[in-house]
């Protein structure tokens, strides 16, 4: 194996390696990666930096919903209060208004009962009067004889059950 | 039949010495250089105007490098970020000499394949360990290698072992990644062989040669699997010592 022949090999290969390694190392990768680094890392920090700021955000947005949805949910309490105030006052109103309208008409009915009794009254003392009057005639015409305005009455009511 | 070894020869391109060294410039190192350009421009160009939403380039770069330091983040911790561009070297070096080596036709040499090159990498880790070990703890890293809670006795003999195993770590980290080239090569070339002695089999040309053709295409696939395997393993394996030296278990 030429490998092992280290007589012939191991000089101009250790050396040469040795030169071009350290140019690559010192010369090549030491003037170009520390710059990859350097903006590698910058891009590290942007990125980091930027889901950082999309977390604030997120976070801002959340709040912001929170609130929407708590202020939406009193404004929904505060409509579900106006709503009820307004049933029961509806309510309220409606019946004091019956109410009112139920005497109204309790009134009216009592007055006019009155009014019917009232007559009632009058056409029957009418009535007896003319029946008095009528068989005061009668009882002339009949037997001659002058019966008494107040017999007459007597005798009417008598008749007429009063 | 072609050598299946030959590949694996070291030849000079130009000869050069440095007193009594030869220092030559070989094809060996010709595709290091390869591989060095290579790496060189996809970073240069990938790195050029690095911009926040990354072009194409710096996507890949960029890929490669998170790659590297998720491992360090993973294998090491937060102090490992610092050796990401020495993991990252090791890392692209290893991957660029193993897919290199695997390019037909152009005589492509795999660096990797030889176990000089993967014993030098495997020092830069080694030393690495070493220093950065010491520099942190002092002699305290030697308690690396110490059982917790064992008796004295054990623990001696523990520490023997530890201490035995640590020092081999460059090895099988360098023999690890050169047997696997070299065995990934070697596969290749003696199912190429087979295609040449059975497809020129007399009485019908070509058709015989259709099974290792085969073989050869999908040993292909597999190398290149094992070119990316194996400088990750190289790379894992460099953060695993990292570790250690980091953090002292």
């Amino acid at each position: 194996m030429p490998q092992f022949d280290f007589a012939r090999v191991f000089w101009p290969q250790f050396v040469w390696l040795a030169v071009f390694f350290a140019v690559l190392y010192f010369v090549v990768v030491r003037s170009t990666l520390p710059k990859l680094g350097k903006v590698m890392g910058e891009r590290d920090d942007k990125i980091a930096g930027d889901i950082e700021a999309a977390r604030a955000a997120k976070a801002a947005a959340d709040e912001v919903d929170a609130r929407y949805h708590a202020e939406l949910e009193v404004a929904r309490e505060n409509a579900r209060h106006v709503i009820a105030d307004a049933k029961t006052a509806g309510t309220k109103a409606s019946e004091a208004r019956l109410a009112t309208a139920h005497d109204a008409a309790e009134a009216a009915i009592a007055a006019a009962e009155q009014r019917i009794a009232a007559s009632v009254a009058d056409a029957g003392a009418e009535l007896r009067k003319v029946a008095a009057e009528s068989a005061q005639q009668i009882v002339s015409r009949l037997t001659g004889i002058e019966a008494s305005a107040e017999a007459a009455r007597a005798r009417v009511d008598a008749a007429m059950g009063a | 039949m072609a050598n299946p070894m030959e590949q694996f020869d070291v030849v000079t391109l130009h000869p050069l010495k440095a007193g009594t060294y030869d220092l030559s410039f070989t094809n060996s190192a010709l595709w290091m250089l390869v591989a060095l350009a290579i790496v060189s421009v996809f970073l240069f160009v990938g790195t050029s105007r690095p911009q926040l939403v990354p072009n194409r380039w710096q996507a890949a770069v960029e890929y490669v490098y998170d790659f590297v330091r998720k491992m360090l983040d993973e294998n090491v911790g937060p102090e490992g970020r610092r050796f990401a561009p020495l993991v990252f070297s090791i890392f692209i070096f290893v991957l660029a000499c193993n897919l290199l080596g695997l390019i037909p036709w152009v005589g492509a040499f795999t660096p990797t394949s030889h176990v000089t090159v993967t014993l030098g990498l495997a020092l830069i880790v080694f030393i690495t360990v070493c220093v950065v070990g010491f520099l942190r703890h002092g002699l305290h890293f030697f308690s690396l290698f110490w059982p917790h809670g064992a008796s004295i006795p054990l623990g001696i003999f523990v520490f023997i072992i530890e201490v035995l195993s640590f020092l081999s770590r460059p090895f099988t980290l360098a023999i690890r990644l050169f047997a696997n080239m070299t065995a990934g090569h070697v596969l290749l070339k003696v199912f190429g062989t087979f295609v040449i002695a059975l497809g020129s089999f007399g009485a019908l040309p070509y058709v015989f040669g259709v099974v290792p053709l085969a073989v050869n295409v999908a040993l292909s696939a597999l190398e290149v699997l094992i070119a990316v395997v194996q400088a990750y393993v190289f790379a894992l394996l460099a953060s695993l010592y990292l570790n250690d030296a980091i953090n002292l278990h």
